[in-house]
């Protein structure tokens, strides 16, 4: 997975969504589909779906259902990791209660695909996500990015280290939120790249200079407020203060290359064969729903040809490690790790 | 009836709506499992009342023991044993908790009281307040069931549920509000603070990212509110008017927030 081409493609991508009707046509083969483009949605439906995102995920499956009244949806709602042990239990007892899997964050994905319950889905739906975002079995539906928030009154950007290795030895205030779902899913991301120990280090040295929060927008308010200098947050926490709030003292900085600016994505997969199941996947990566969840969610859409949230700044300047994104489901040596550390 | 006495009727008015919303929030209660008859409050309105008969003989008797043999005599954990015990109980917890919450006053006033070893004329006070709010309590289930048989309350959930929508969330912020000040009173207060940190990760916590966008100085003064007024307030063992008294401060905030939301919603733009 190439993820420095990934960032180029979403700029590319979203200054896409500027041109011409005529030059997005003859991208025809690339660009997101409209709603108007699907087959309407008939039959019965398990949906398993993670909960999170404030209730939007929830609009968009009522706009479904509206927009598809042949549809008989059920949805099971229940923390996306909780969920995903579910799916695997029960496919280990021999039953399949869902059809469809849609997880706020891709390592609960990976907890299913590695148990071979995901079905394959079609190259014509895969390929409508940016090409760094094509998996077999599974679909990405929106990103996040690892983010540095800080307080320019308090820091100048050249005060921040670009690697996060560096963090702990940058002399600043730091606010962090380690009991935070994206938060452990980045430690385990630091672990895959640079091993065990050097996390380790990484956690306890943190553990001196880092303030706790029991949230991640807790984190950017206290940046915001001067209470630390710096913060470890996703984007959107600060995309979304700064709605609020235009002119809050937070700006946004990433590391390069390293956990520090990894891009997360929540994701979707078909557990039961037949048409339904993936035609539903498909409205997921819609321009609509897409758009959607930009504008009202500051989430990064992953399907090409679609605007990426305002706010957020030029995306090729950003370098995410290389990352498997399922591989973020390996969570307890990264508990095990943090809680030896004594930060959790 | 004693019960429905022109004072306790301007409560109740008063009260009411607040009950409807409070009813409408759908709750499950948190002492284990509840039984069926809070959805049927109208055919148990008997054993209601012989619930509350019965309790206040209880006490009565507690009360009398203390005055003619002494506190030791009196065994004041049977206060609590008996409250625990009645269905009315699990009626008031699911469908009014601020007058739950009362309730557990009024039995801690009588049973430490008598723990104290205060005069009998002030024991005798502080089961007059406990026996009025019964009354009281008995009536606003009354009244609900009125409700209820009319088809204007919402069925009582008998098993866990999550909230699906913002102004839901909100709502059940509430709810779980009360049940701080109502578990506060029941003098557990490590499980009161620990209601307030699940209410803030589980629920508050979702709907932050939404209502910052609109007022993020509201959410500035919540999350004071939830990570350092209230379990202060708890902690330092504060009265629990003084707890109920930071609970509806937050509230008001809380209905502030729930507006604001009602209002960014109908700006939303739709999905398709």
């Amino acid at each position: 997975m190439q993820r420095r081409r990934f960032i180029q493609a979403l700029a590319a991508a979203g200054a896409c969504a500027s041109l011409p009707l005529t030059s997005i046509q003859s991208l025809a083969a690339s660009k997101a589909l409209s709603v108007n483009d699907l087959p309407a949605l008939e039959g019965k439906l398990t949906l398993y779906l993670g909960r999170g995102e404030g209730g939007l995920y929830e609009n968009v499956l009522q706009a479904i259902r509206d927009r598809n009244p042949k549809l008989k949806l059920s949805v099971r709602r229940g923390p996306t990791a909780a969920l995903a042990n579910t799916i695997v239990a029960e496919a280990k007892a021999g039953v399949r209660r869902s059809d469809i899997f849609w997880a706020v964050d891709s390592g609960a994905v990976g907890l299913v695909t590695e148990a071979g319950l995901a079905q394959p889905l079609p190259k014509d739906l895969t390929s409508q996500l940016n090409s760094d975002f094509q998996y077999p079995n599974w679909s990405p539906v929106t990103g996040r990015i690892r983010t540095l928030p800080y307080n320019p009154d308090k820091i100048s950007p050249e005060q921040i280290p670009s690697d996060i290795m560096a963090l702990p030895d940058s002399g600043l205030a730091i606010g962090w939120a380690p009991a935070y779902a994206s938060f452990q899913s980045f430690v385990t991301a630091m672990r895959l790249i640079e091993g065990e120990k050097a996390t380790s280090d990484w956690l306890r040295s943190m553990k001196q200079r880092a303030k706790s929060y029991a949230g991640e927008l807790g984190v950017v308010m206290a940046v915001e407020r001067g209470e630390v200098d710096l913060g470890l947050a996703n984007h959107y926490y600060t995309l979304r203060l700064k709605s609020g709030k235009p002119d809050a003292r937070v700006e946004l900085a990433f590391s390069k290359g390293d956990a520090g600016c990894l891009v997360n994505a929540s994701g979707v997969l078909a557990l039961s064969e037949g048409e339904l199941p993936i035609n539903f996947i498909r409205y997921l990566l819609t321009r609509e729903v897409q758009s959607y969840l930009a504008s009202e969610a500051y989430e990064i859409p992953l399907v090409k040809g679609v605007a990426l949230p305002k706010g957020l700044p030029p995306l090729d300047s950003i370098s995410p490690p290389d990352m498997d994104l399922t591989r973020l489901a390996d969570l307890r040596p990264t508990l095990a790790l943090m809680r030896d550390a004594g930060v959790l | 009836m004693k019960y429905f006495s022109s004072n306790y009727r301007t409560v109740f008015s008063a009260a009411i709506l607040t009950l409807a919303a409070l009813l409408t929030s759908g709750q499950v209660a948190a002492n284990g499992p509840i039984g069926e008859h809070v959805n049927h409050l109208q055919d148990h309105l008997d054993n209601y009342t012989k619930d509350v008969q019965w309790l206040i003989t209880k006490v009565d008797g507690i009360v009398t023991t203390y005055e003619s043999k002494g506190r030791k005599a009196a065994q004041t954990d049977a206060v609590v044993d008996h409250w625990e015990a009645v269905d009315f109980h699990a009626a008031i917890e699911t469908n009014f908790v601020p007058l739950y919450a009362k309730i557990w006053q009024g039995l801690y006033g009588v049973k430490q009281s008598i723990d104290d070893e205060l005069p009998i004329d002030e024991v005798r006070q502080q089961q007059a307040v406990l026996e009025q709010v019964l009354w009281q309590a008995l009536g606003a289930i009354k009244l609900a069931a009125q409700y209820q048989e009319q088809g204007l309350l919402s069925t009582i959930k008998t098993s866990s549920s999550t909230p699906t929508t913002l102004i839901g969330s909100l709502d059940e912020v509430k709810h779980q509000l009360d049940r701080v000040v109502a578990k506060y009173a029941e003098k557990l207060p490590g499980e009161a603070i620990k209601i307030v940190h699940d209410t803030y990760l589980n629920l508050f916590e979702g709907v932050e990212g939404a209502l910052i966008e609109q007022d993020a100085d509201l959410v500035v003064a919540l999350e004071k509110d939830f990570n350092v007024t209230l379990p202060k307030a708890i902690e330092d063992t504060k009265s629990v008017d003084n707890v109920q008294q930071v609970v509806a401060d937050m509230k008001d905030k809380l209905n502030h927030a729930k507006d604001l939301l009602q209002a960014a919603n109908k700006e939303k733009k739709a999905v398709f």
